[in-house]
């Protein structure tokens, strides 16, 4: 081991090259890592806030509802089911309506989704989505509608909507209802249809006091989609304690894109990992190999003086081994360090576009890092390993030298 | 001196073949060698003097013929067996780049032993004993390149006895050093023969080593010409 850290002191441009060539894909691979995992926690976070939720109880469908979901005429049974599982951070009842809305002579088709105010506020962004008028409240009997709709009904806040419900599990209910206020939405679509209501008013629409198609529940402690264990683990005992009738979707079911998105990361990941891994080995194995071909005299002495090939090998992989060690401690502090450093600063702010768009999107317009310890662990240790694979062929090549050949060896 | 031959060689034949030309280098050479010897073989350049140290010391293997250690039969080695006999049995010092730059003195010294597997107090121990028998013990923490090529090769002789093997070999120890340097060495060898026992084989065509050796086999042309007894001091 002594003569390992020598021979590498000796040779220190060519150690920290070898250095370099692990602890470089480690930091890459970290920082990466930081960002991906930022995003993803992002779009996760902007998705399952209000608009999915963790997981939703919904009524199970006992008959086709087209568009519509299976309604619950009364989720007071699904609530207190709900309240016998732990670790529930949040959650609100909704009524999503099929609904006609129409303005003099224009109809259009939409989506009146009703909500708590009170409840969505703290959570949800839809607050800052307010263009123009203010957001909804409990007792108000009036709607929201996005920019799109407004425009395609000539709409301005005070004017009045006439809503006819159309759920085909509910009565025909009509309500003439005042624009309170407008909202962009971050899809042209959902602002084309999606009219928000309060509960009671949707309620009314579907002239049913009690109705609901979701309980839209947060979980205690999730951050993103690798607390995936957590939510299913609360999923499990959801529905285990929910009556019959009920049935609960998860967040895959309820973010199929999301799910999507992370196929598509975990593959991206891992051909980006092969690829920095793969450099850096090609580093390695040239850099030791120059290193057991300038030492080949020195080799054939230690042989010939008795060492066996596997003394050899374990001679050359402990000089390897001590260099990947370090790269790899190096390395994953490097990346981690950066990730404090922006994190310290508060992230890295977009501007321009970029940023807008961003916001529209319903993601913070700055960049945020974060890791957890299995990816440092995993990112430095999977390094590592090819490292000391691709030490593996100038050991060999070391412990098949014949003593006296190696010893007249000229450089 | 013991009946019994430490090593003995039978017909030993050494031919090294390029793409187009063979070169035989030994031409059955049969020769014994006893516990506490001081021989030498020596010849021309060519006369395969130092084929016979490698083949002997296990370091190459003979195209035809045997070689006996103690006994045991060297062509059914595998390599592995062959470092393990060669450890444990056989030290070496060799005319050039004899000991390894990274290590000091001592541990160029204790290095054998280390690959033994002897703990570390007991090999630094028997290390610095042997040094300071041979003189050298003040070099023990140098680095070689920072010691004379003389103490370079008495340093070489300590790591080569400090394991008490049965036979040094020595490739042309005196080659590199100059007159005072090999006659120093030569004595120091001559003493650890004497007083310790030790025995030694030299491929040398120095004469100033010839002259001090008990028993010199001289080749020519791969063959054993003379194998004479003699006195020396």
């Amino acid at each position: 081991m002594k003569a390992a850290i020598r021979h590498m002191l000796r040779n220190r441009r060519r150690s920290i090259l070898t250095l370099l060539a692990v602890l470089i894909p480690i930091y890459f691979l970290i920082v990466m890592f930081g960002f991906i995992n930022s995003m993803v926690q992002d779009m996760f976070e902007s998705s399952t806030r209000f608009d999915t939720g963790h997981m939703q109880i919904r009524a199970v469908e006992t008959r086709a509802t087209g568009s519509a979901m299976p309604l619950m005429n009364d989720p007071a049974d699904a609530l207190a089911a709900l309240a016998t599982v732990e670790g529930i951070e949040w959650a609100t009842v909704r009524l999503d309506l099929p609904a006609m809305a129409s303005v003099g002579e224009r109809t259009r088709t939409v989506f009146v989704r009703g909500v708590v105010p009170e409840e969505i506020n703290p959570i949800s962004n839809m607050a800052d989505r307010i263009v123009t008028g203010e957001f909804l409240t409990s007792d108000s009997t009036g709607v929201l509608v996005g920019e799109e709709l407004a425009d395609l009904l000539e709409l301005e806040v005070g004017d009045d909507m006439v809503l006819l419900g159309a759920h085909p599990e509910a009565s025909l209910g009509a309500i003439r209802s005042p624009i309170v206020g407008v909202f962009k939405a971050h899809e042209a679509t959902i602002g084309r249809m999606l009219v928000y209501a309060s509960l009671g008013t949707a309620r009314q629409l579907a002239r049913n006091d009690t109705a609901a198609t979701a309980i839209v529940i947060r979980v205690d402690g999730v951050v993103g989609p690798q607390d995936a264990a957590l939510m299913d683990q609360k999923a499990t005992a959801l529905r285990a304690a929910l009556p019959d009738g009920f049935e609960v979707q998860d967040w895959l079911d309820l973010l199929p894109v999301m799910d999507g998105y992370m196929k598509i990361l975990t593959p991206m990941l891992l051909i980006m990992a092969v690829v920095f891994f793969g450099l850096g080995a090609l580093v390695v194995v040239n850099t030791l190999y120059l290193s057991v071909m300038e030492r080949t005299r020195e080799i054939g002495l230690i042989i010939a003086l008795g060492a066996s090939r596997m003394r050899v090998m374990r001679m050359v992989l402990a000089e390897a081994g001590i260099i990947t060690l370090a790269g790899a401690f190096y390395g994953a502090l490097l990346g981690v360090g950066i990730i404090l450093i922006v994190e310290a600063f508060g992230g890295i702010p977009l501007w321009g576009q970029m940023a807008d768009y961003m916001k529209e999107i319903g993601i913070s317009p700055v960049l945020h890092m974060s890791i957890t310890a299995w990816q440092v662990i995993l990112s430095a240790g999977a390094m590592a390993v090819v490292a000391m694979l691709a030490a593996w062929l100038p050991a060999l090549r070391a412990s098949k030298l014949e003593p006296m050949e190696a010893m007249r060896y000229v450089e | 001196m013991s009946n019994s031959p430490l090593i003995r060689t039978l017909d030993l034949e050494k031919t090294y073949i390029t793409e187009t030309i063979k070169t035989p280098a030994l031409r059955g050479v049969s020769v014994e060698l006893h516990k506490g010897e001081f021989t030498a073989v020596a010849g021309p350049s060519g006369s395969g003097k130092s084929t016979l140290l490698h083949l002997l010391g296990g370091l190459d293997r003979p195209t035809a013929g045997e070689i006996y250690l103690e006994g045991t039969a060297m062509s059914g080695l595998s390599k592995d067996q062959l470092a393990k006999l060669r450890l444990t049995n056989i030290g070496f010092v060799f005319q050039a780049y004899n000991l390894i730059p990274v290590l000091t003195v001592l541990e160029n010294t204790a290095f054998v032993l280390e690959l033994q597997g002897i703990v570390r107090g007991e090999r630094i121990k028997r290390a610095k004993k042997i040094l300071g028998e041979l003189g050298i013990d003040q070099y023990a923490d140098q680095y070689p390149h920072r010691i004379s090529g003389g103490e370079q090769q008495r340093v070489a002789v300590a790591r080569a006895v400090v394991s008490d093997p049965s036979i040094v070999l020595a490739d042309e120890p005196t080659a590199n050093l100059d007159t005072a340097m090999s006659h120093d060495l030569i004595d120091l060898m001559r003493r650890l023969n004497s007083e310790k026992g030790a025995t030694f084989f030299f491929a040398t065509h120095d004469n100033r080593l010839l002259d001090r050796v008990n028993r010199l086999v001289t080749l020519v042309d791969g063959r054993i010409a003379k194998d004479e007894v003699r006195d020396a001091a």
